[in-house]
């Protein structure tokens, strides 16, 4: 032991075999060039991000960082996620008792379920905020870039946005309350009320014709494995596309402004870090189109800001779920009904419309449940899906904010989602045992909860 | 040779795509038919509901079978209660004033109505819909007494029309 006399401050000999990397860890703090070099080239966040990065682009108020809070989010659902994998029981006799163990007999258990349930609620509305934002500024538009394929990263969004719902859907099934045996039952009727394949669709989702072991099980997987599975891989395509289509589309907004402006060669210390040119600074033919006023260094200032956004959303749900309790209705019960039973509110305008849409004409009727849970999201999701191509407005528009080229679409897209909201708030505050209409202020009447 | 003939690589290549693709699409099927339940656990249809001096004149509501049960003296019968928008259980309501009305051909005391809690619909005594999203009437059941120690029986796999009355 006593032959290793590296001291600090001078560089350890280190082998020299080209592709080995001789520390167990990346450099933190690195003492040569080569390591300089290395911390860059080996770090996955500097290589995630472009070298440079529009400063326009990173406006607190063009973006709004709904997308980076998003995936904060699913952050904190996947690290608040496994405490709770390894203290919950999937089972139907268990889940609840398992559910009440981690509410009040775990150590920091509420928390760890508040943040998971918190972020959950968050992500719903990160997302669906993020979706708007990318909708209202046309940012799914393709600019100046050879190859940009930005409508395909709308439609891998749309995709992402279902996969967020569904994992709320499946993750508030399974503390097997009240809550959940009912959402169930609701959510697998409507996928049978689908004309020739439904009833084969809900048993195959529940495992048999009734809701019991299989149907937990099923939800279970899904929502531990399969459908993060899917989220995850799909966000690293998405973010792997933003990076191909040359950024945000507020970029190409800032490209079409002015002209380019050519750099004359400067002496950069890049290519000698990287090992890839000899001398302290060689100089380099650059051709670059990006104009030097607008963009900056990626590290620090686009990393910067994306700390800023990560830690906060991490600093706001931590504090927000020791204050936010979560809830746990009674245990499933197949034999009552609550009334009112109710969805959580990112499903109640869906509860809403499938309440209003069954359509009688004389003696033929379409249950609600197809035309309202079936029907009208499909088309809502099939519109979203394939609005950029029938988008015609001009490349200008991309990018920027309520553009008056874009008007008429914004304003019916602002329509369908302001009915969206609209719903949902009826839904929270104005529906009562029945589902009868109650004004928030209006006391709902006394109705005995056993016949 | 023509020019696009298909050379030992082309061929090599595309059989072992298509061999890859084809294993690929056999395996991923065959777990996913292993997902499709070829027994069912169900619990049994038809039921024994209970001795017939159980029964209240009026309407007995079942909650394990889901289902009202009706008395009139002699003849029974029995409305499910689930709900035929999306299958939440119904809720039995006592009218202030019962009323007989034809039912089926036959009169029929309708003592009750039914609402259901999830999306509001709203049913009649003998079951038919009359406000709410529900497509169609509740279903009615068939009834029967069982031949070993005479307890009413309720066959939950086969409706019966609103005629349906058992006398005992």
């Amino acid at each position: 032991m006593a032959q290793t006399t590296t001291s600090p401050g001078v560089p350890r000999q280190t082998a020299t075999a080209p592709g080995v990397h001789p520390r167990p860890f990346w450099s933190v703090r690195p003492q040569t060039d080569r390591q300089s070099g290395d911390a860059i080239v080996s770090n996955f966040l500097l290589h995630w991000f472009p070298a440079k990065t529009y400063k326009p682009s990173m406006d607190w108020t063009y973006s709004f960082w709904l997308g980076t809070t998003s995936a904060a989010l699913l952050l904190l659902l996947t690290l608040s996620g496994g405490p709770l994998l390894f203290l919950y029981v999937p089972s139907v006799e268990r889940a609840y008792a398992s559910i009440k163990d981690i509410e009040f007999a775990v150590t920091f258990g509420s928390w760890i379920r508040s943040v998971h349930r918190m972020a959950a609620h968050l992500m719903v509305a990160a997302v669906f905020l993020h979706l708007i934002r990318v909708f209202l500024t046309g940012a799914y538009k393709n600019g100046v870039g050879q190859g940009q394929r930005r409508e395909w990263n709308w439609v891998i969004g749309v995709a992402m946005f279902l996969l967020t719902l569904l994992l709320s859907f499946t993750g508030y099934l399974l503390p097997w309350d009240q809550l959940a045996y009912w959402a169930v039952t609701v959510g697998t009727n409507i996928a049978s009320s689908i004309p020739v394949i439904g009833p084969t669709v809900r048993e195959l989702l529940l495992g048999g014709r009734a809701i019991d072991q299989p149907t937990l099980i099923r939800f279970y997987v899904l929502h531990v494995i399969v459908l993060p599975g899917a989220l995850g891989g799909l966000f690293l395509y998405h973010m792997w596309r933003v990076r191909k289509d040359g950024g945000l589309a507020k970029a190409d907004a800032v490209a079409l402004l002015g002209d380019r402006i050519e750099t004359t060669p400067v002496k950069t210390k890049t290519y000698t870090l990287l090992g890839v040119a000899r001398g302290t600074a060689p100089a380099v033919r650059t051709s670059t189109i990006e104009a030097p006023d607008l963009t900056v260094n990626s590290v620090p200032d686009l990393t910067r800001r994306i700390a800023i956004v990560v830690l906060g959303t991490i600093a706001v749900l931590s504090l927000l779920a020791v204050y936010a309790r979560s809830p746990l209705e009674e245990a499933a019960n197949a034999l009552v009904t609550p009334n009112p039973a109710k969805a959580p509110w990112y499903f109640l305008w869906l509860q809403e419309i499938v309440t209003d849409t069954t359509i009688r004409i004389g003696s033929f009727t379409i249950n609600g449940a197809f035309i309202g849970g079936v029907v009208l999201p499909g088309l809502l999701v099939t519109l979203l899906t394939l609005w950029p191509w029938i988008d015609k407005s001009p490349l200008a528009a991309a990018g920027v904010w309520l553009p008056r080229t874009r008007r008429a679409q914004n304003a019916a897209f602002l329509a369908i989602v302001a009915i969206v909201i609209v719903f949902t708030l009826i839904g929270t505050f104005c529906r009562g045992p029945y589902w009868n209409f109650y004004w928030p202020w209006q006391a709902w009447p006394e109705i005995p909860t056993r016949l | 040779m023509s020019e696009h003939a298909v050379d030992r690589r082309d061929f090599i290549f595309r059989v072992g795509t298509g061999a890859g693709i084809a294993a690929i699409a056999y395996q991923a099927s065959a777990s996913l038919r292993s997902l499709v339940p070829n027994v069912s656990y169900d619990a049994p249809t038809t039921v024994k509901l209970g001795p017939v001096a159980e029964f209240p004149d009026g309407l007995k509501f079942l909650p394990d079978e889901r289902l009202f049960v009706f008395r009139e003296g002699n003849t029974f019968h029995a409305i499910s209660a689930v709900c035929t928008h999306l299958g939440c259980t119904a809720r039995a309501e006592a009218l202030s004033s019962p009323e007989t009305q034809q039912v089926g051909g036959k009169a029929l005391r309708l003592t009750h109505r039914f609402q259901c809690p999830c999306h509001g619909s709203k049913y009649n005594g003998d079951g038919s819909n009359v406000s709410g999203p529900a497509p169609k009437p509740l279903a009615w059941y068939h009834l029967s007494l069982a031949s070993d120690d005479g307890q009413l029986v309720a066959d939950l796999a086969r409706e019966v029309e609103h005629d349906f009355r058992l006398t005992v």
